[in-house]
C-alpha cells in the first residue's frame, strides 16, 4: 500500500511541474498545447548539462532555460502576432522533439553506447521521516518533489490572496477590463509563456535528472497532454491540479500493479482513464467554470 | 543520375567481363523506427549492421526514428537509390518490405525477427527473415535465473506484445523452471507485463519497483529503454539493501557493468546473420528462406559473467549453456 | 483587383516561410558538412522526380487532404475540431471492422465500409459537439482529449480483440475490398480521387449554396447568426458531425487504399497536420488540398533527401515544423492592423510615383 502512493506520488511530480506551467499559460490566456515539446526539449538538455557539469541542479536549471527560449518562440508568435495558440503549440510539439532528438545525436553520434548519469540524491527530514507511513511518504523524497509541493500551496496563495496574482488573473479573464486598469496585458501574457516554458522544461529535466538516470528520444511519453488534461480536470486552481496528477498517477501506478498482477483487462483502458475523467468532468461542470474566460483569444491593443 | 550512371557502368562491366562480384562495392541501408542511439534495441541493430558491413566490406547508409506511416517510402527510396540490400530490423516493417520486394524484385531486403512465413509471401522470392530463437535467448537467460534466485520469484518486462518477446518470454519460464527444479526450488515465473513502449524508462523503473515487491530477485526483459530503468529500479533496491541481492540479466548485448546489479547478458550477435544474408546477395541465391539465429551458428550466446555469480554456480552454468549447444538440454 | 491582390498576398506568406524553412534547413546540413545543393535536388526528385515518386506523394497527401479538409469545413463554420485525428482512427477502425467482418467485396464492399467509416468518425464527432452546445464546453480539449481515447482503443483492438495472432496487428482487410490503383506505374489509388472529390464538394456546398452561406454565417459570426433566427446550436452539431464524418471517412480511404490494417502507430499526427493546413489554406477547400499536397510532397521529398545524403531525420522534421511557425506567424502577421496600415501606406506611395 505505501508503495503505491510512493509510485503514485513518484509519476505525478513530473505531472505537476507540467501543469502548473499550463496553469501559469492559461491564466494568462495562453492555450498552450507544445507542453510535450517543451518538456522534450527540458528532458534533453537537463540531461546533457547534468551528464557533462555532474550537477542536477544546474541540468534542471539549463532545461528551464531551454524550454523558456524555445516558449519564446510560441510567446512572439501568439501574443504578438495573435496567432492561433493550438496550431503552434502544435508546431512546438512537431519542432523541439525533433531539435532534442538532433541535438542528443549531434552530441553523442552514431549508435554510442548508453549515457548514464548520477540521479539527484534524496534528502530526508530528519525527525519527521520517521513519523510511521506518512513520513517516509513525505519526507524522504528528492528536493525536486519538495518543490513542487511548495510551488503548488504557492500558486494558490499567489492567485487567490496577493493582488499580482488577482491582476495577473484579470489578463485571462477580461483582457481589455486589465488593460483600462494600467495592467500590462502584453507583459503578463509574455510572463506567462516565460513561467510556463520555465515548468514545463523543469517537469522535463526532472524525468531525466531525478526519475530515470539515461534519456531515450519520446521518454516524456504523452506526459505533456494528460498534464493539459490535470489542468482541467483540476479546474485551474494549484491544489486541484495536484490531486487531479496524484489521481493520474494513482492510474498509472495501478495500471503498472495491475498488469503484475496479472488482470486480464488490457492496459490501454487505464491509460484513457485521463482522458475520458478530463471529458467527464467538463462534461458534468458548467461553461462558467471552464476557466479563464479569454483564453486561447487574441489580444489587440488597438481593439479598445 | 551519377550514381545512376555509374551503376549501370558496373553492371555493365561486371557482366562483358565476368568480373568477379567483389568488383562491384555493395551497398546496404537499415530503416529503423526507434533511435539508433537509445542505447537499447536501435543501438544494437545498428553496430551489427556496421560489424556485418565491415566484414563484408559494403557501405552502409541508415534512416532512424522513422513514423510508421514512413516505413514504405523509406525503404522505397533506398530501392531507388541502388542499394543491394535494405535491412529492417523488426516485424512491424513487414508489409512496407513485401510491398518494396514486389515492386523492386531484383534488390534483397533482410527482416530481422521476420516472421518464418513471410519470405515465402514475397512474389519475387527476394526477402529473408533473419530469426533469432526466441526459445533459446529466453533459455540463456532462464537457466542462470533458475541457478540464481533465492526468492524463487523471477520477472520479465517486455516492450510490446510481440511474438518474440512472448517466445523469449516462455523459454525465460521454462528453463528457469528446469534449472531451479533440480535444484529443489519451486520457480514463480511473474506475469509477463508490457511498458507498451520501448522509450518510456520511467514505466520501467515503475514495473521493476512493482516487481520487487512481489518478492522477484531475477530480471530478464525486452523493452529496450524501459530495461534501462528497471536496471536502476534494481539498483536503487540493492543499494538500499546494502547488498546486491536483486540481479539483472541484460540484453542484447553484453553491457556487464554498465550497472552493478547485472550479473550476465544474453548476447544475440545479429551481424551473424546481416554477413550470412549479405554473403547470399553476393552469391546470387539470396531468399525466400528464413535464417535462424541460435547457439549453434554463433548469433546466440552467453556474455561474461559478475563476480557475483559464485564459481561453482558458475560452472553449473556452463554446464547447462553446453547441453543446449549440443542440444541436450531439458531432454 | 482587390481580391487578386488579396489572394496574391495570401499565397506569398507561405511561399516565404517554405523558402525561410528550406534555408535554415540548408544552414543546418553546411553545419553538418553536408551540401544542401545536393540535398535540395534529392528533396525535388523524392517529391516529383519521376511517375512512381509523384504517385507516392499523391499516396501521402490522401490522408492528409482529408483531416485538412476536416478541419477546414469545422473552423470556417465556427468549430474548432481538433479532434481530426481521433476522428480519422475511429473512422479506420469502423471501415476495418465493417470490411472485415461483413463479407462484402467489389464495389459494394468498398462503399459499405468506407460508409461505415464515414459514420464512425462523424459519431465520434458527436461527443464534442453536444458538450459544446448543451455545456458551452471547449470543443477543443475535449476533442483533443478523445484523440487520445482513440488511439488507446484502436491498442485494445490491435492487441487484443482483433490481432494478427501473434503480432500485435490485426489481419488486413480482404484483397477484394482494397482500393485499385488509377493510373497503372503510379501508386495512389481511388482514395485520392475521393480526396479530391470531397473537397470540390465541399467548396462547392460552402461557397455556393444556401446551406453553406447559412453555415458560414454561423462561423463568422455567431451572435449575428442567432439574431437572424438561424438554429445555430443544430449547425453546430451538424458541423461537427460532418467535419468527423470527412476524418472518418479519410481513415477509411487510408485502410482500404494503403494500410489495409491498424498498426502500433497508424494515424499518429495526422489531425494537428491537417489543422495546420487549413489554416495556411486560409480556410479554401481548395487552397487546403494544394497545401496537403505540397506538404505530402515535402515529405516524400525529405525521406529521399535524408536516404541519399545522410542528413538525420530530424532535420526534416525541423524543417517541416519550420514552415508551419513561419507560415502560421506569417499570416497572423498580415492580419494585424498595424500590418495593413503599413502596407496601405506601401501602396499608396507607390501608387503616386506612378
Amino acid at each position: 500500500m505505501t508503495d503505491l502512493i510512493l509510485a503514485t506520488v513518484r509519476m505525478a511530480v513530473p505531472l505537476v511541474f507540467i501543469a502548473l506551467a499550463e496553469l501559469y499559460s492559461e491564466r494568462s490566456g495562453m492555450v498552450n498545447i507544445g507542453l510535450e515539446g517543451l518538456a522534450s526539449i527540458g528532458a534533453l538538455i537537463g540531461f546533457l548539462v547534468t551528464f557533462t557539469t555532474g550537477n542536477s541542479w544546474l541540468g534542471i536549471l539549463a532545461g528551464a532555460l531551454a524550454a523558456i527560449l524555445v516558449n519564446l518562440i510560441y510567446a512572439f508568435a501568439t501574443v504578438t502576432l495573435c496567432a492561433d495558440h493550438t496550431v503552434y503549440g502544435m508546431a512546438i510539439n512537431i519542432f523541439a522533439p525533433a531539435l532534442a532528438s538532433f541535438i542528443y545525436k549531434a552530441y553523442f553520434g552514431e549508435g554510442s553506447g548508453l549515457s548514464q548519469i548520477t540521479l539527484m540524491q534524496g534528502v530526508d527530514i530528519p525527525v519527521l521521516k520517521d513519523i510511521p507511513f506518512i513520513g517516509n511518504l513525505l519526507f524522504n523524497q528528492t528536493p525536486m518533489v519538495y518543490i513542487a509541493f511548495l510551488l503548488v500551496i504557492l500558486t494558490g496563495v499567489f492567485f487567490n490572496r496577493t493582488k499580482a496574482g488577482l491582476s495577473y488573473r484579470s489578463v485571462g479573464e477580461h483582457p481589455k477590463a486589465a488593460a483600462t486598469l494600467g495592467i500590462n496585458v502584453i507583459g503578463v501574457k509574455y510572463l506567462g509563456c516565460v513561467l510556463c516554458g520555465a515548468l514545463a522544461g523543469i517537469g522535463g529535466a526532472y524525468l531525466t535528472t531525478c526519475y530515470v538516470n539515461t534519456y531515450s528520444e519520446g521518454c516524456i511519453a504523452g506526459r505533456g497532454f494528460i498534464a493539459l488534461a490535470a489542468v482541467i480536470f483540476g479546474r485551474w486552481t494549484g491544489s486541484g491540479i495536484l490531486l487531479a496528477c496524484l489521481f493520474f498517477g494513482l492510474c498509472d501506478a495501478l495500471q503498472i500493479r495491475l498488469q503484475v498482477a496479472s488482470v486480464g483487462v488490457p492496459y490501454q483502458f487505464f491509460q484513457m482513464i485521463p482522458y475520458i475523467a478530463t471529458v467527464a468532468v467538463l462534461a458534468i461542470l458548467g461553461a462558467k467554470k471552464a476557466g479563464p474566460k479569454a483564453k486561447g483569444k487574441p489580444y489587440r491593443r488597438e481593439q479598445r | 543520375m551519377k550514381k545512376l550512371i555509374a551503376l549501370v557502368l558496373v553492371l555493365a562491366m561486371a557482366m562483358s567481363f565476368a568480373a568477379p562480384a567483389s568488383a562491384k562495392t555493395y551497398k546496404v541501408a537499415m530503416i529503423c523506427d526507434s533511435s539508433i542511439s537509445d542505447g537499447g534495441w536501435g543501438t544494437a541493430c545498428y553496430n551489427a549492421m556496421i560489424d556485418a558491413a565491415a566484414k563484408m566490406g559494403w557501405e552502409t547508409a541508415y534512416t532512424d526514428s522513422i513514423a510508421q506511416n514512413e516505413y514504405f517510402d523509406t525503404a522505397d527510396s533506398y530501392c531507388q537509390l541502388g542499394y543491394d540490400l535494405i535491412y529492417a530490423p523488426g516485424n512491424q516493417y513487414t508489409d512496407a518490405i513485401l510491398q518494396a520486394a514486389e515492386e523492386y524484385p531484383e534488390i534483397c531486403f533482410a527482416l530481422l525477427n521476420g516472421a518464418v512465413t513471410t519470405p515465402d509471401k514475397a512474389v519475387n522470392k527476394n526477402v529473408m527473415s533473419l530469426l533469432p530463437d526466441a526459445s533459446q535467448i529466453g533459455w540463456i537467460a532462464g537457466a542462470l535465473a533458475g541457478l540464481m534466485t533465492e526468492s524463487g520469484t523471477i520477472a520479465f518486462i517486455g516492450g510490446m506484445e510481440l511474438d518474440t518477446t512472448k517466445g523469449k518470454y516462455e523459454g525465460f519460464g521454462e528453463a528457469a523452471k528446469y534449472v531451479g527444479g533440480l535444484k529443489g526450488k519451486t520457480i514463480n515465473l511473474l506475469d509477463c507485463v508490457y511498458a507498451g513502449s520501448f522509450n518510456d524508462s520511467a514505466k520501467g523503473v515503475e514495473f521493476a519497483k512493482a516487481m520487487i515487491d512481489k518478492g522477484a530477485d531475477v530480471f530478464f526483459g525486452d523493452a529496450s529503454a524501459v530495461d534501462s530503468g528497471a536496471r536502476q529500479a534494481i539498483d536503487e533496491a540493492n543499494t538500499a539493501k546494502g547488498e546486491i541481492k536483486i540481479y539483472d540479466i541484460g540484453q542484447p548485448a553484453d553491457i556487464l557493468g554498465q550497472n552493478p546489479c547485472v550479473i550476465c547478458s544474453q548476447v544475440t550477435d545479429n551481424s551473424a546473420m546481416i554477413v550470412a544474408a549479405m554473403q547470399a546477395v553476393v552469391d546470387g541465391n539470396f531468399g525466400g528462406t528464413t535464417l535462424f539465429g541460435t547457439m549453434q551458428n554463433g548469433c546466440l550466446s552467453a556474455g561474461r559473467i559478475s563476480d557475483l555469480v559464485p564459481a561453482a554456480v558458475q560452472e553449473e552454468y556452463q554446464g547447462y549453456l553446453a547441453q543446449m549447444m549440443d542440444g541436450t538440454f531439458m531432454k | 483587383m482587390n481580391k487578386l491582390k488579396k489572394s496574391l498576398g495570401s499565397f506569398i506568406v507561405p511561399v516565404i516561410s517554405i523558402v525561410l524553412a528550406i534555408g535554415i534547413g540548408c544552414l543546418i546540413m553546411l553545419a553538418l558538412g553536408k551540401d544542401p545543393g545536393e540535398a535540395m535536388t534529392y528533396l525535388f526528385k523524392g517529391a516529383f522526380g519521376s511517375k512512381t515518386n509523384f504517385g507516392r506523394t499523391l499516396i501521402k497527401a490522401t490522408p492528409l487532404i482529408f483531416t485538412a479538409l476536416c478541419a477546414c469545413f469545422a473552423y470556417k463554420c465556427g468549430v474548432f475540431n481538433l479532434g481530426g485525428e481521433g476522428q480519422f482512427i475511429m473512422g479506420s477502425i469502423g471501415c476495418y471492422v465493417v470490411a472485415y467482418l461483413s463479407g462484402i467485396e467489389g464495389v459494394p464492399g468498398i462503399i459499405l465500409a468506407l460508409a461505415a467509416g464515414a459514420i464512425a468518425g462523424g459519431l465520434w464527432g458527436v461527443l464534442p459537439g453536444i458538450l459544446k452546445i448543451t455545456r458551452g464546453q471547449n470543443e477543443m480539449i475535449i476533442s483533443i482529449m478523445l484523440n487520445y481515447v482513440a488511439t488507446l482503443f484502436m491498442g485494445v483492438i490491435y492487441t487484443n480483440w482483433m490481432r494478427d495472432a501473434s503480432v500485435p496487428q490485426t489481419l488486413p482487410v480482404p484483397d477484394g475490398v482494397k482500393l485499385s490503383k488509377v493510373i497503372p506505374g503510379m501508386r495512389f489509388t481511388w482514395a485520392f480521387v475521393i480526396a479530391l472529390a470531397v473537397g470540390f464538394i465541399l467548396y462547392y456546398v460552402l461557397f455556393r449554396t444556401s446551406a453553406g452561406f447559412k453555415l458560414r454565417a454561423v462561423g463568422y459570426n455567431m451572435t449575428a447568426a442567432r439574431f437572424n433566427g438561424f438554429p445555430v446550436k443544430r449547425y453546430i452539431l451538424m458541423s461537427f458531425i460532418i467535419s468527423g464524418a470527412i476524418a472518418g471517412l479519410g481513415g477509411g480511404a487510408e485502410i482500404l487504399g494503403t494500410q489495409f490494417r491498424l498498426i502500433n502507430g497508424y494515424g499518429a499526427g495526422y489531425g494537428f497536420d491537417g489543422v495546420a493546413m487549413a489554416l495556411i489554406g486560409q480556410l479554401n477547400p481548395i487552397a487546403t488540398m494544394v497545401v496537403a499536397i505540397f506538404f505530402a510532397a515535402l515529405r516524400t521529398g525529405s525521406t529521399m533527401m535524408q536516404t541519399a545524403t545522410g542528413v538525420p531525420t530530424s532535420v526534416s522534421d525541423i524543417i517541416q515544423a519550420l514552415v508551419i511557425v513561419f507560415s502560421v506567424a506569417g499570416m497572423a502577421l498580415t492580419k494585424l492592423p498595424e500590418f495593413e496600415n503599413f502596407r496601405n501606406k506601401l501602396f499608396r506611395k507607390g501608387g503616386a510615383k506612378a
